[in-house]
């Protein structure tokens, strides 16, 4: 019945496509469109001097992919990686960059009506690269603008580097 | 990238490609007819590629509806038209002119294809163009108005008139190019270009000769041309293709790819060889049957791994060789630079190329081009004096700047050599004191002078003109070199002259590095500026202010520890260093690692579009075992070792 009902959407195009992942005890979804995969945790050689959420770059088919931890990037503790965790790899423009969550769900079609702007109260976090919340049920998925996540970063790392030279 | 049957975006890229090359030529054709008015010797040829080059330009221009480009360049044709007839004569005003025209025209090639603003004077510039051509076209409507082909071809044939003939070729080629349009249109073979349709035995017996006459002397006419002409023979029959560079990066990486499952297979091969040794000496008896069938197999894939070894060798390289391009791509453009500079200065310059042919990397041709034009632009304004001066001096009215460019090992070596005044240190001096650089009681050697001349902001000349002066330039080149790997240096004789040499490592994306591993991740450093490595025992270490040095054959080397510069912690070893000395232009560095890990050929990935600029890191490579390791940037070290440690060593010495 559920599949009927988003099959009815998905040929009304309604519904938005998110990869959802989790974060500690939240879940979060990109644009289906800005994912290119998903692969297992490899090995991260770290980068001196990077800026602190830059975790380091991974080597995926002879191409370096630079590598954000999203805990450390939205102030969250740190975790060991397990089996579960996974390197989300997104492609934003023309660049690549991968992100660390804790395990990948599924791919969900939200109705589009389902969707509501972020809550003022999640100010905090730097709500310029939460885009909404998608309601599914009971589960409340917080829906991430990549380009902006990113973006910002990179503004911020640019800070680092010039603020770190003499 | 879209599938679309006619891709526009990949016409006009094509079209932009090929109308750069060909202003280039034209520019190239037109400092020869500068010279020609001089001398007063014609060489027909030149016209004539002037006018192919017009014409091709004015045809891809006209294909793609970029009107103004074909407008302008069938105006500048005509103009060449003229020459070539014989209608008006080779002056100065017609050189100008041309140079003028050649400029605009590039300006609208450009306004078409990224849609810029189309430059402006250009009504003032046809007027003045009609006006010109106006007093020689009213006697060149006889040719205008000619009955046909046929008439020309009797002249050619008859006067054996060069230029009429390359015209004829051209309309023959026209011709060609309409039968072979209506071939495909139709699908039959058609067989005469001309107005005349009855399949009669006389045209087709006229069309024969029409279209073989004409090359024979074209022929002719381009064989003593190619001798001494380098444009001439570029432009010869070299079967190419024009391939996008992130395709060939792509390739690249995907070798790299391969490269690096080649060590692993070889890897397999040699241990599970070493395995079956190994059990086959220990006589183990639970082998029996399978050892039978397993050790020929292990033998094959040995083989086999080592052919694949050389297999993908011979493919890297050979990608690497299709990255490499001659040197001469970049200066092409120069003789029309220094022609307008010596131009503007009122100075007489004569510049002289040689090995155009080195060929480098493609990335640092494109790089290469800005600092060599600021050199040169600096040899003119700076260098050359005056033809007063000169003729005073005893010298030739005219000064001569050669560049040349060719191969030293791994390095290509690229000189601007200029006869003019020399650096004048007195002045360097002079002007280092007023922008408080350096103090008058400060005894600097030349060669500390001539170094001042790379510090930002600096000048000597009394007037700052639009060529150079404004302080930017050596520092900008010295930077630009600098980030491209190389070395560049001046040397300079009062009177005589002063040359300009750069050295540049011939490929950026492969070098034979130094792994050595700091803290448990490896590093590489790149062997080129790696002059030794040793080990040092503590009491050896002695400090200068804070800083760690040590005393190498009576040279006081400052250290740097890695893993403290990239504040990666780890625990030191109480009782020895392990160092790795790098230079870089007589500087010395001793930088402190745990261990080495031996020499290794590595393919360079930039880091810095993938996680920003980091200092002192370069880039990074992927190793055999498919790990990442990240290049040292030694350059970025070692000036920050001197910024911190020049105090110290000055000191130090001081004793």
């Amino acid at each position: 019945m559920a599949d009927a009902r988003e099959q009815a959407q998905q040929l009304s195009g309604e519904v938005v496509q998110v990869v959802s992942f989790r974060l500690g005890g939240e879940e979060y979804g990109v644009d289906i469109s800005q994912v290119q995969e998903i692969i297992r945790m490899v090995e991260i050689t770290h980068v001196p001097r990077a800026p602190h959420f830059m975790e380091g770059v991974i080597n995926l088919r002879g191409q370096l992919i630079p590598i954000i931890d999203l805990r450390t990037r939205f102030g969250m503790p740190r975790i060991d990686a397990t089996k579960s965790t996974r390197i989300v790899v997104t492609e934003i423009g023309n660049k690549r960059v991968g992100i660390v969550v804790d395990s990948v769900s599924e791919v969900l079609n939200i109705p589009i009506e389902n969707v509501e702007d972020a809550p003022e109260m999640v100010a905090g976090v730097g709500t310029e690269y939460i885009q909404g919340v998608g309601k599914m049920g009971e589960r409340l998925i917080i829906m991430l603008d990549l380009t902006m996540v990113i973006s910002s970063e990179e503004k911020q790392a640019l800070e680092t580097v010039e603020g770190a030279t003499p | 990238m879209s599938d679309e049957l006619f891709n526009r975006e990949e016409f006009v890229a094509y079209f932009r490609d090929e109308a750069e090359e060909l202003l280039q030529q034209i520019d190239a054709d037109l400092l020869k007819l500068e010279e020609c008015v001089n001398t007063g010797q014609t060489d027909p040829e030149m016209i004539n590629s002037l006018f192919r080059a017009l014409h091709t330009i004015k045809g891809s221009g006209g294909m793609l509806g970029f009107t103004d480009v074909q407008g302008l360049a069938h105006k500048l044709e005509n103009l060449c038209d003229l020459l070539r007839k014989d209608r008006m004569p080779l002056s100065e005003t017609v050189v100008d002119l041309l140079f003028h025209g050649r400029d605009l025209l590039t300006d609208y090639v450009e306004s078409a294809v990224t849609g810029a603003p189309p430059p402006s004077g250009v009504a003032e510039y046809t007027s003045r163009l009609d006006q010109f051509v106006a007093i020689y076209e009213e006697t060149s409507h006889v040719i205008e108005g000619r009955t046909g082909p046929e008439l020309k071809f009797e002249d050619a044939a008859g006067g054996a008139e060069n230029k009429q003939v390359s015209g004829a070729e051209v309309d023959a080629f026209e011709a060609e190019v309409a039968r072979l349009l209506a071939e495909a249109e139709t699908g039959q073979p058609v067989a005469a270009p001309q107005p005349a349709p009855e399949p009669a035995a006389p045209p087709p017996a006229a069309e024969a000769p029409a279209v073989e006459a004409p090359a024979q002397p074209e022929g002719a006419a381009a064989k003593p041309a190619a001798k001494g002409q380098d444009a001439q023979k570029r432009g010869s029959i070299h079967q190419t293709i024009r391939v996008d560079i992130e395709r060939l990066d792509a390739l690249l990486n995907l070798v790299g790819e391969l490269v690096i499952n080649r060590t692993r297979i070889s890897d397999i091969a040699n241990t599970l060889e070493r395995l079956m040794n190994d059990r086959a000496t220990a006589g183990d008896s639970t082998m029996g049957a399978s050892h039978a069938i397993v050790a020929p197999l292990a033998k094959d894939l040995a083989d086999s791994a080592a052919l694949l070894a050389r297999t993908t060798n011979e493919i890297q390289e050979s990608i690497m060789k299709v990255r490499m391009v001659p040197i001469g791509q970049v200066f092409d453009r120069f003789p029309r630079l220094v022609r307008d500079v010596a131009k503007a200065r009122g100075k007489e310059v004569q510049l002289l190329i040689s090995g155009a042919e080195t060929d480098l990397d493609k990335t640092i041709v494109d790089e290469v081009g800005e600092p060599l034009m600021h050199l040169l632009r600096n040899s003119v304004d700076h260098g050359i004096e005056p033809p007063d001066v000169r003729q005073q001096r005893g010298k030739g009215r005219a000064g001569t700047i050669r560049l040349n460019a060719y191969h030293e090992g791994n390095q290509i070596i690229i000189e601007v050599t200029d006869d003019g005044g020399g650096i004048d240190l007195d002045k360097v001096r002079a002007r280092g004191i007023r922008q408080g650089l350096i103090s008058s009681e400060d005894r600097l050697t030349d060669r500390e002078l001539i170094e001042l001349i790379f510090t930002p902001g600096f000048s000597t000349a009394e007037v700052i003109s639009d060529v150079s002066g404004r302080g930017v330039g050596m520092d900008v080149v010295k930077k630009n070199i600098t980030r491209l790997k190389g070395i560049f240096d001046v040397d300079s004789v009062s009177g005589q002259g002063t040359r300009f040499t750069i050295k540049l490592p011939l490929t950026l994306a492969i070098i034979q590095a130094l792994l050595v591993r700091v803290v448990d991740e490896l590093y590489a450093i790149p062997l080129d500026s790696v002059i030794e490595s040793q080990r040092v025992e503590m009491p050896d270490v002695r400090t200068v202010h804070g800083h760690e040095v040590i005393t190498l054959r009576g040279q006081v080397v400052p250290l740097v520890r890695i893993a403290d510069f990239f504040e990666l912690g780890g625990a030191r070893d109480p009782e020895k260093v392990m160092i790795v000395i790098v230079g870089l232009q007589g500087r010395q560095v001793g930088l402190v690692v745990d261990s080495f890990e031996g020499e290794q050929e590595i393919v360079i990935k930039p880091l810095s579009d993938v996680v920003g600029r980091i200092p002192g890191i370069s880039g990074a490579t992927i190793l055999g075992n498919g790990s990442i390791s990240l290049i040292i940037d030694v350059h970025s070290l070692v000036s920050d070792a001197y910024v911190s440690g020049k105090a110290a060593r000055a000191e130090f010495s001081g004793v």
